[in-house]
């Protein structure tokens, strides 16, 4: 059984990111973000999900533990709407305040295939909430994704197995979601 | 997977360790409610004391179908009429949030005082998971104070169970269908009921309109549903708002209220999609309303927004 644990910064989906992975037969927890990384390794996990919150991390400063994580692991890390806002801070990209912020049914571009987007056409409906964005992605980092309002949909650690996301893949609505989290699980088995 | 039949047979010896003596169901006859009554009579059986409250602020005859429907389970009931209460615990108040505690702490003291008499320890409720999510509480933010957890006061005598915590509402169906229950497939009640879909201050002749609104949008939906016309949606009914309006009836000036109507489509309440109802649907529903209650509403509008931005009820 592959084991992802879903990291809580506060979102209203965090449950429902756990949810999801349970009904892809994942072994899955949610932890708090305070959980230190030592108590991560001990349970050998395969993959770790950041959640979405409340905090406005272009704003904000930590993210609980979140900052060691990125720092030390060398497994899968997805991050969500929050969870990727602090990716994108924590390897020097800049968040900021959306000028047109999204909420609900919005067209998502894929502009450049991935393992992540596997079976998801280039065009497909997710569904959003979000006042922040990456706006200029980190040097490591290239981006998979867009939309007409959002430069930074989805970006990728060009050496390290991490992916941000300002969409949420793990609500109904997303019409590919599942199909982005059965690809994430699989990136997670190798 | 969410496995329905395993849910139930770890969860009633999971009830029968953790509640050693009476317990108290708050049953409004909703699936959730409906639910956790029948694995609760299932692991204590006649210890269960199920408690419906009128509070005023129910759909039209609900009350009424509740009583029948705890007798055809066969459950141990106490029905508590405290309409007047609550008309006048809200009496001047507008704030959602405000109602939402107000309302939520009402029904903590009406169900310490059943406790008190029956000699009740603990209080079983049906919250799903969206309930306490949207509550919020540390990290997360308030979206709205469900009753049966924001809504809870501090200092609670009552100790809580709540088995359905980590299910959504298609999960909580499935043990309904499960378990064969009639009530699986009703759409979502709040626990404040009606006193929410009044926006502003939800007096008892306001209480009266919207009641009769939500009955029409009921009877519209249903009847184009089982005639093939449309899709069932997840939830529909009707919101009364604070504004009036001009209109003509019978070559003389109108001045009343605003009805909308919101119908969406979801899984699990946590991201909706307004429902897209045929026009004709939508123009018998606004005739209805407006006809019926010519003297306190002219004018009807369609709730066209999805979840998020807005949420499923208006307050």
């Amino acid at each position: 059984m592959v084991k992802i644990f879903v990291v809580d910064n506060g979102g209203q989906w965090t449950h429902r990111e756990w949810r999801t992975l349970r009904d892809l037969e994942v072994d899955t927890k949610i932890i708090a973000n305070t959980t230190s990384y030592d108590d991560l390794v001990k349970e050998d996990i395969d993959g770790l999900v950041l959640s979405g919150g409340a905090p406005r991390i272009g704003l904000a400063d930590e993210l609980g533990n979140t900052a060691e994580y990125l720092e030390k692991a060398d497994f899968p890390i997805l991050g969500i709407c929050a969870g990727h806002h602090y990716m994108g801070r924590f390897f020097g990209g800049i968040v900021k305040p959306s000028k047109t912020p999204e909420f609900g049914k919005i067209e998502l571009r894929i502009l450049k295939q991935d393992p992540l987007f596997e079976g998801v056409p280039e065009k497909s409906i997710v569904w959003e909430s979000h006042n922040d964005e990456v706006s200029k992605v980190p040097k490591d980092f290239e981006i998979l994704a867009n939309s007409e309002n959002c430069k930074i949909q989805a970006m990728k650690h060009k050496n390290k197995p991490f992916y941000g996301i300002q969409f949420h893949p793990e609500v109904e609505h997303t019409e590919f979601g599942e199909q982005i989290f059965k690809n994430f699980v699989k990136l997670c088995k190798k | 997977m969410f496995n329905a039949e395993k849910f139930i047979e770890t969860t009633i010896p999971k009830l029968k360790d953790e509640i050693k003596g009476k317990a108290l169901i708050a049953f409004s006859g909703g699936v959730d409610s409906t639910v956790c009554a029948a694995l609760v009579n299932r692991a204590i059986g006649k210890q269960l004391v199920a408690v419906h409250v009128d509070t005023g602020y129910m759909r039209k005859d609900e009350s009424k179908n509740v009583i029948k429907l705890m007798e055809k389970i066969g459950l141990n009931y106490h029905f508590v009429d405290a309409s007047k209460e609550f008309y006048s615990a809200l009496k001047g108040v507008e704030d959602p949030e405000k109602k939402r505690k107000i309302i939520g702490e009402k029904f903590i003291r009406i169900f310490e005082k059943v406790a008190d008499q029956e000699n009740v320890e603990y209080l079983v409720q049906g919250t799903i998971a969206p309930d306490w999510i949207e509550s919020g509480g540390q990290l997360r933010d308030t979206i709205k104070s469900h009753h049966n957890v924001g809504g809870l006061p501090e200092v609670m005598k009552l100790k809580l169970v709540e088995p359905l915590r980590d299910l959504y509402k298609d999960e909580v169906r499935k043990v309904a269908r499960v378990l064969k229950l009639q009530v699986s497939e009703r759409q979502p009640f709040p626990g404040p009921g009606l006193a929410i879909r009044i926006i502003g201050e939800a007096t008892p002749e306001r209480t009266e309109i919207v009641r009769e609104a939500c009955d029409i949008v009921e009877m519209e939906i249903e009847s184009a549903v089982e005639k093939g016309l449309m899709e069932m949606p997840w939830q529909y009914f009707a919101v009364l708002l604070p504004v009036k309006s001009v209109g003509v009836h019978g070559d003389r000036r109108a001045y009343g209220y605003v009805i909308a109507v919101r119908a969406v489509h979801s899984i699990d309440a946590m991201t909706c999609a307004f429902s897209k109802i045929p026009n004709e649907i939508i123009d018998n529903i606004s005739t209805k309303i407006t006809n019926k209650m010519k003297d306190k509403v002219n004018r009807v509008v369609y709730d066209v927004t999805n979840k998020p931005p807005s949420t499923v009820e208006w307050e």
